[in-house]
Order: C-alpha cells, then sequence, then structure tokens
C-alpha cells in the first residue's frame, strides 16, 4: 500500500484534503500485511489502513488508522 | 431527518484501458468502438489508456513503480471499462503489471469488463478470471460483460464494425456501468464507514 499520508484534521474529527482543504469521507478500511509487523495488530493481523475522499477534487488519502 | 447532499453533477470520467501491448491485437478495434460509444453517452468523459504506451519496468512491482501520470487518472476516474484478449484462458500479464500499481486510486469504483476472444465465448474465460483480481484491487464489478466472440471476422482490418448488433449489447452495459459509477461515487463522497 501507498502508506501513511499526513493532512490535517477538522474540530469535528473529519480530514482536510491535502490538495484543496475540503473534508474528505472515510469510506474504506483494508489490511496491510505488508506493514512493518512492530505496527501490526495483533487480532487483524496487519496494519489497518483507512481511506478517505475528497468530494471537492477526487483526491484520495490513504493513513494507517489511528487507535 | 438530516437534508442529503444533492448527486453530483459533475461528469463521470469513464477511461477505457486497453490492455494488451501486442502486435497485431485486434482488441485495439474493440477498446476503439467502446471508447466511440461512450463518448456518445451523456454525462459521461472518457479516454483511452494503452498498456503499450505506459513506461513500466519490468524488474519491479506494485506501487514501488507507480507511473504518476497514472495514477493521476485513476484517481480521477470514476470507473474503469477494461479491454481484456483472453489468453490461453487468462489475462494479459502486462494488464496485471499495470493495474497492481495502484489501490487506493481504484477503491469503492466500478469496473466493466470487456472480453475479447478468437473463438466463440466472447472472452468470458478471461473475465472470469479477473473478477478476484477486481475485488482485491477495491474494484466493484457490474453484472454486464462485453462479450467479444470471433474478433478477427467482427471488425474489417481498417477497424469497422461488421456486426450490427454491438452497439445494442454495449449500450446495456454502459447504462449498468454508468449507474454503478455513480451510486459508488455518491458512496465515496458522502457515507463514512461506521466509527
Amino acid at each position: 500500500m501507498d502508506g501513511d499520508e499526513k493532512a490535517r484534521v477538522s474540530p469535528d474529527g473529519r480530514i482536510l484534503c491535502p490538495c484543496c482543504g475540503g473534508r474528505m469521507n472515510r469510506h474504506a478500511e483494508k489490511i496491510d500485511r505488508g506493514a512493518d509487523p512492530a505496527r501490526a495488530d495483533a487480532d487483524l493481523d496487519g496494519v489497518v489502513a483507512e481511506f478517505h475522499t475528497c468530494p471537492a477534487c477526487k483526491y484520495v488519502l490513504e493513513r494507517a488508522a489511528r487507535p | 431527518m438530516s437534508a442529503q447532499p444533492a448527486p453530483s453533477e459533475k461528469p463521470l470520467f469513464i477511461p477505457v484501458i486497453l490492455g494488451t501491448p501486442r502486435q497485431g491485437r485486434y482488441s485495439e478495434h474493440v477498446a476503439r468502438f467502446v471508447v466511440g460509444e461512450m463518448t456518445r453517452t451523456p454525462g459521461v468523459e472518457t479516454q483511452l489508456v494503452d498498456v503499450r504506451e505506459l513506461p513500466m519496468p519490468v524488474t519491479g512491482a506494485g506501487e514501488d513503480i507507480k507511473d504518476p501520470g497514472f495514477s493521476e487518472l485513476c484517481m480521477r476516474a470514476d470507473a474503469f471499462i477494461l479491454v481484456a484478449p483472453e489468453y490461453n484462458h487468462g489475462y494479459p500479464g502486462l494488464l496485471k503489471h499495470v493495474l497492481d500499481t495502484n489501490l487506493k486510486e481504484y477503491i469503492h469504483k466500478a469496473v466493466g469488463i470487456c472480453g475479447v476472444s478468437a473463438g466463440g465465448f466472447g472472452g468470458t474465460r478471461v473475465i472470469q478470471n479477473m473478477l478476484p483480481v477486481m475485488r482485491e484491487l477495491g474494484l466493484v464489478t457490474i453484472f454486464w460483460d462485453g462479450n467479444f466472440s470471433g474478433v478477427r471476422k467482427l471488425f474489417s482490418p481498417d477497424g469497422a464494425l461488421l456486426d450490427s448488433s454491438y452497439p445494442r449489447r454495449i449500450e446495456k452495459f454502459v447504462k449498468e456501468l454508468v449507474w454503478m459509477a455513480k451510486t459508488l461515487r455518491y458512496g465515496r463522497e458522502n457515507i463514512a464507514l461506521e466509527p
């Protein structure tokens, strides 16, 4: 997977698009079994990646899920 | 009850990926025909993407060899059409190699597959073989396919379609794909995973 992109977060917890500042929508998660085992969720056997789409500019952001 | 946002009025962008680099490929006629049909579909923008033209090294794989231009196109896409010839019942290796270079760009987007074969089964076996790959890439398949049988006799040497039944068949395929693309775009933009 593509990694852990950095982004600002709105006061209500929405990711702000790094391209246009729009409020992104978190619509998917996937287990990354190739990620660093030290960061893996023991129950899920990998790192949970989450995916956010920006309705304004279509950018998709990927980041590791926060506990 | 909270107001729902209106469905996006932006045109859908649905590129057509020609999945084989071989010389003399008949699939190019199929891909150009499908692009023509998509161009006539209201509210849809399209573009032919030829895997032969993508700069993909074969000594690496996956997101390590992402091509920025192709990834940007996939990010912009709302859905995809894959034109896949059936080679020994499977899909072209280069098509898989190209598709594997992205992931986040595909998630919760629709895909329709046009199978191409010299024989009479319209690429059904390549389509079936691609379905689990589509799922793993996060793409959402539709339940219409494009089936192009006997492709060597289906087009003239200069690419003119010789069977008048195909435009109607592809119209049905496109309608289903557009519906799925709109539905998934609404979902990607407005419906969040439960916390």
